[in-house]
């Protein structure tokens, strides 16, 4: 079974990130009543013409950027033409002949190193209806009907599940941080078809078309699935034919959609009601000096500010947090930081599903409370008394500390507690003396006791030891 | 019986402005006009109940305009909110538009009276409107002859005095020719001079919505108020607002005129030719200059226009599929029923015809061979035409290449329609405007009419032109003529 | 007189999506055929170049902000809809999904 070799291809579908549709002003909105979000355009009504949203111009050149291609800075819309009750016009406007950029590439990381898959190309288009199912009928919502999208081509590059579900994860990543798209799969603003075959040889063989893939992980496992799928049938000797299937998540299975006919007769032709639309150098250059911070450039950062691998991969997981440090580098301690906004505060948001901006934890109390810890004035049990109160109250936090009436401990009522403790145990004070440093933790934790947790933890143990040595 | 009517749009103007008549006046003379000759089956769907009402509400209004309360009919491809517009179709026989047409709103705001929809060619596929699902309309020259088409209806009417404006549209001659054949002026205006939202479209890059009026003055002011860019057209031009009635009474003395050789070569009757001849000797001896030219694939016109026209056909009347509008085939047994018996019966043959080889023309390697050639042969006409402008100040030829025919002629032959439109086809390619000026009449007193082309957006010296020839041919446009008298 | 086969008009008809009887069938045979051989005299033509005319618009496309407009009523959006439930317009089931 070793010496198949699979070949990947994917054509990702993501919603640009835009107020109102691609052709008509109607609104961009996810979840709302059917058929609330439309008007005269994308009904399809006789009469009617697009109009060109700028915000899909500038979102579809950034997509093309960030994807490093090659930009066609004249290009026009296409009429691609089929019929679908979710397909309002009987024609999609999208772009055959001229894809806003061609040519471009995805790096990932793999077991041998950096792999670069090549985009064909990435188009801007419109969106279809969504359709519900029942036994007879379908119905339709066109809200959806012209929400802008891009879709993105790779060529056949991916020779693995494993890469394949990179190359999504990469790609995710650059649109998300680039602010094309949200990229939610669930809410289907991110959609994955995967072409995948598998051969002997370097010819490659018919190709299966898997649609309807709910998350990128289930990439990994449709495209498993096809793998054996295919081998076990050639091991059997049999060929099949080029064909559309759909991932089913409760049998974590492929299932045969349709057979696919001659060759697709789209029926392309330029699209009339809107003219060429050039793009010029000046316009690219600006576009490409706005686009947002990469994912990668905040890795960088993050490295350097000592945060270790497992939480950066956990802030680049989430934007919010990742912006939200972002404001404040250089002027804290991002470790810190980081250590809170992924710790405590991440669960008390998770608790009350809030977000930050919800709180009133301002900026200022947010800077304040991570240099006191950093500088030892407080530690990270008072950290958890005051949260609740950084999060809802106006306070400040010397007020909320002085409230809860925290005081930071003097050297000097820390230094005779420690000499209490040192005095009034004097068998561990001896096993220490003997080389046992275990008993230092016991030591510390009677001190801790004694202090009411009001005292820094690595300062007591500078002095506990400087203690024990005399 | 009054005959407001009768009068130029600036006479009832005046006598509105001084309350001498009331706009309910003109509303009533132009239903009982159109009601005494419904046997020209103008009209498709007529606007009676809210055409009064709106006049009554102007009465309290100030005449602020020369068009206010000015009755005017609109082709049935020109959607109206809460007008039926069917195109003259019956998969759009019940249909009622939910929003307006720009040029409706534009003329809304002039306060204009719409009286009707009248009457086309399918979807204005077709050159004689016989392809209307609601049955030809008839020439006022002589019942039993075509009105031209597609705009067969909007000619008509005005034509035989029952409205004194309308609007066309005109896709390959749709304006024009039917103005030649009922004896009136039809401007089509330069691509994209006015805007095309909310004109059903047939071919996007083609289709141009313009008057159609009784003399060239009020075709001019009717494209004053009409025209202008349009946000919610992507192709309409960024051209200042211009008077297109300002060069009308100008001299014309050492303008330069072209006629390109095959719009006079043995295509045309010489009925139409000695007419058009005739307007020739006039102008020279009015001091213009006119040669005798070639215009390099203006013989492949008709060919590229079925090529394109067809092919962006077969796109734009994709919508129409039972599913959000209009006809739909009752209890079909799945999806594809639905489409295929919704096209069957709600489209007629003319139109089924062209969409299925608009189809074909598209499919798989054909969308090379025949439509990206004609896009770039199209390309080719267009600056061929931009080099006779360079030296002429117009292009000129016969309209029609007969004056208009028995409505009882066969018309199934495909082609017909095409031919029909042969000296009015390149202008449509190129995107220039051209009218139709009524230059004489035939033996049997029908109508022939001489086109004038110009450069794109100089429709103010087509004006120009035709308004001279208009003073000094004096001809009698009344179909009623003794009548009248 | 030459003739489109059947299956010709067929696959336009299906391209078109329009039902045909077999009258019609017959009838397009010879109409269809006709409008091609027209529609072929394109293959004569020399000498043209490459340029497409897209529109005999010369200007650019100008864009639109994004900025929010008029939408419609779901009752009104649904008006002209010969087969709706609720709020949704209703076809026969989608098979290809």
């Amino acid at each position: 079974m070793n010496n198949y070799k699979t070949t990947v291809g994917i054509e990702v579908h993501a919603e640009l990130k835009t107020k109102t549709k691609i052709f008509s002003d109607s609104a961009n909105h996810y979840g709302k009543m059917a058929n609330t979000c439309t008007n005269v355009i994308d009904l399809g009504y006789p009469g009617t013409l697009p109009t060109m949203n700028e915000e899909v111009i500038r979102l579809g050149l950034r997509a093309a950027l960030v994807l490093n291609c090659e930009i066609n800075k004249h290009m026009h819309f296409d009429r691609k033409n089929y019929f679908y009750p979710d397909n309002p016009k009987n024609y999609q406007i999208t772009q055959n002949r001229t894809p806003i950029g061609v040519n471009g590439y995805v790096e990932i990381d793999t077991d041998n190193g950096k792999k670069k898959i090549r985009i064909h190309d990435i188009h801007i288009e419109e969106d279809t209806c969504k359709s519900i199912h029942a036994e007879k009928k379908s119905m339709l919502d066109y809200n959806r009907a012209g929400v802008p999208l891009v879709e993105i081509v790779t060529e056949a590059d991916m020779n693995s599940a494993e890469e394949a579900v990179k190359y999504l994860e990469k790609l995710r990543e650059l649109l998300l941080y680039a602010d094309v798209s949200d990229c939610k799969i669930e809410e289907g603003s991110m959609r994955c078809d995967c072409n995948v075959s598998v051969s002997k040889t370097d010819k490659l063989n018919t190709k299966v078309e898997v649609k309807n893939i709910g998350s990128i992980s289930n990439v990994g496992v449709a495209i498993k699935y096809e793998e054996d799928r295919q081998i076990a049938l050639y091991e059997k000797g049999e060929t099949f034919k080029e064909q559309t299937r759909r991932f089913d998540d409760k049998t974590m299975s492929t299932i045969l959609m349709r057979v696919k006919e001659t060759g697709n007769d789209y029926r392309y032709f330029p699209e009339p009601d809107i003219p060429f639309i050039d793009l010029t150098e000046e316009y690219i250059k600006e576009t490409k000096e706005n686009i947002p911070m990469s994912a990668d450039e905040r890795r960088e950062i993050y490295r350097k500010a000592g945060i270790n691998e497992i939480n950066i991969g956990k802030i680049i997981q989430n934007r919010t947090i990742s912006d939200y440090l972002n404001k404040f580098n250089n002027r804290i301690n991002l470790v810190i930081a980081s250590n809170l906004l992924l710790g405590d505060i991440a669960a008390y948001l998770n608790k009350y599903e809030m977000v930050l901006e919800d709180t009133k934890c301002t900026d200022e109390k947010f800077i304040d409370v991570v240099n006191y810890l950093d500088k030892g004035k407080i530690n990270s049990k008072i950290f958890k008394v005051i949260l609740d109160d950084i999060m809802e109250s106006d306070s400040s936090i010397d007020e909320i500390l002085e409230n809860h009436n925290i005081k930071e401990m003097s050297e000097e009522e820390l230094i005779s507690i420690i000499e209490n403790v040192i005095d009034s145990n004097s068998k561990m004070v001896n096993d220490y003396k003997n080389g046992n440093e275990r008993v230092l933790k016991g030591l510390m934790g009677l001190i801790m006791k004694e202090t009411g947790g009001n005292a820094n933890p690595e300062l007591v143990t500078k002095k506990l030891v400087e203690l024990l040595k005399k | 019986m009054s005959k407001y009517l009768d009068l130029s749009i600036k006479e009832i103007n005046k006598l509105l402005k001084d309350k001498k008549i009331k706009p309910i006046d003109l509303v009533n003379e132009v239903f009982e006009r159109i009601e005494s000759n419904s046997d020209l089956n103008c009209f498709i769907t007529l606007n009676k109940e809210e055409a009064i009402k709106k006049a009554k509400e102007l009465e309290s209004k100030e005449v602020d305009n020369i068009f206010f309360g000015i009755p005017i009919a609109i082709k049935d491809n020109i959607c109206t909110e809460g007008l039926r517009t069917t195109c003259a179709s019956k998969i759009l026989e019940n249909f009622v538009p939910i929003y307006n047409a720009t040029v409706i709103d534009k003329i809304n705001e002039k306060n204009m009276i719409i009286v009707g929809k009248t009457n086309m060619d399918e979807f204005a596929m077709g050159s004689c409107s016989k392809t209307s699902y609601f049955k030809a309309p008839h020439n006022p020259w002589n019942k039993d002859k075509i009105t031209g088409g597609s705009s067969g209806g909007s000619a008509a009417c005005v034509s035989g005095r029952l409205v004194p404006l309308s609007l066309g549209s005109d896709t390959g001659g749709s304006i024009r020719q039917p103005a030649a054949h009922c004896g009136i002026v039809g401007m089509k205006p330069t691509y994209g001079r006015v805007s095309r939202y909310g004109l059903v479209a047939f071919a996007s890059s083609l289709d141009q919505i313009g008057p159609m009026t009784r003399n060239v003055e009020e075709n001019a002011e009717l494209l004053n108020i009409i025209c202008g860019k349009d946000e919610k057209d992507l192709t309409s031009a960024r051209k200042d607002v211009e008077d297109f009635t300002r060069l009308i009474g100008k001299d014309i003395n050492k303008m330069k005129i072209a006629v390109p050789n095959y719009f006079v070569s043995d295509i045309v009757s010489k009925e139409v030719l000695d007419n058009f001849n005739k307007t020739v000797e006039l102008l020279k001896k009015s001091g213009c200059t006119v040669d005798y030219i070639d215009i390099k694939y203006l013989e492949n016109a008709v060919t590229l226009y079925q090529i394109i026209a067809m092919g962006e056909a077969s796109g734009n009347l994709a919508r129409f599929d039972g599913v959000k509008y209009g006809y739909s085939y009752e209890n079909p047994k799945d999806l594809e029923e639905l489409y295929t018996k919704t096209r069957q019966i709600g489209f007629g043959d003319e139109v089924k015809r062209r969409i299925m080889v608009g189809s074909f023309i598209l499919s798989g390697e054909n969308a090379k061979i025949y439509y990206d050639k004609a896009l770039s042969i199209r390309d080719d006409i267009k600056k061929s035409f931009d080099k006779v402008f360079e030296k002429y100040d117009f292009i000129i030829g016969p309209t029609t290449t007969t004056p208009a025919y028995d409505i009882k002629e066969d018309s199934t032959d495909p082609l017909k329609a095409f031919m029909d439109d042969v000296l009015v086809i390149p202008v449509n390619m190129a995107g220039l405007p051209g009218l139709n000026l009524p230059i004489g009449f035939s033996k049997d007193k029908l109508p022939i009419g001489m086109h004038i082309v110009s450069k794109r957006f100089e429709e103010a010296k087509i004006y120009q032109l035709a308004s001279f020839l208009e003073k000094e041919l004096k001809l009698n446009l009344d179909p009623r003529g003794d009548k009248n008298e | 007189m030459e003739k489109l086969s059947k299956e010709e008009v067929l696959h336009v008809a299906n391209l078109a999506r329009i039902n045909l009887s077999d009258d019609e069938i017959e009838k397009y045979r010879v109409d269809l055929k006709k409008l091609i051989d027209e529609i072929d005299k394109i293959k004569d033509i020399k000498g043209y170049d490459d340029d497409l005319m897209i529109s005999p618009v010369e200007y650019n496309t100008e864009l639109r902000p994004d900025k929010e407009g008029k939408m419609l009523d779901y009752k009104k959006a649904l008006e002209n809809a010969p087969h709706k439930t609720g709020n949704f317009v209703e076809v026969p089931v989608m098979l290809n999904e």
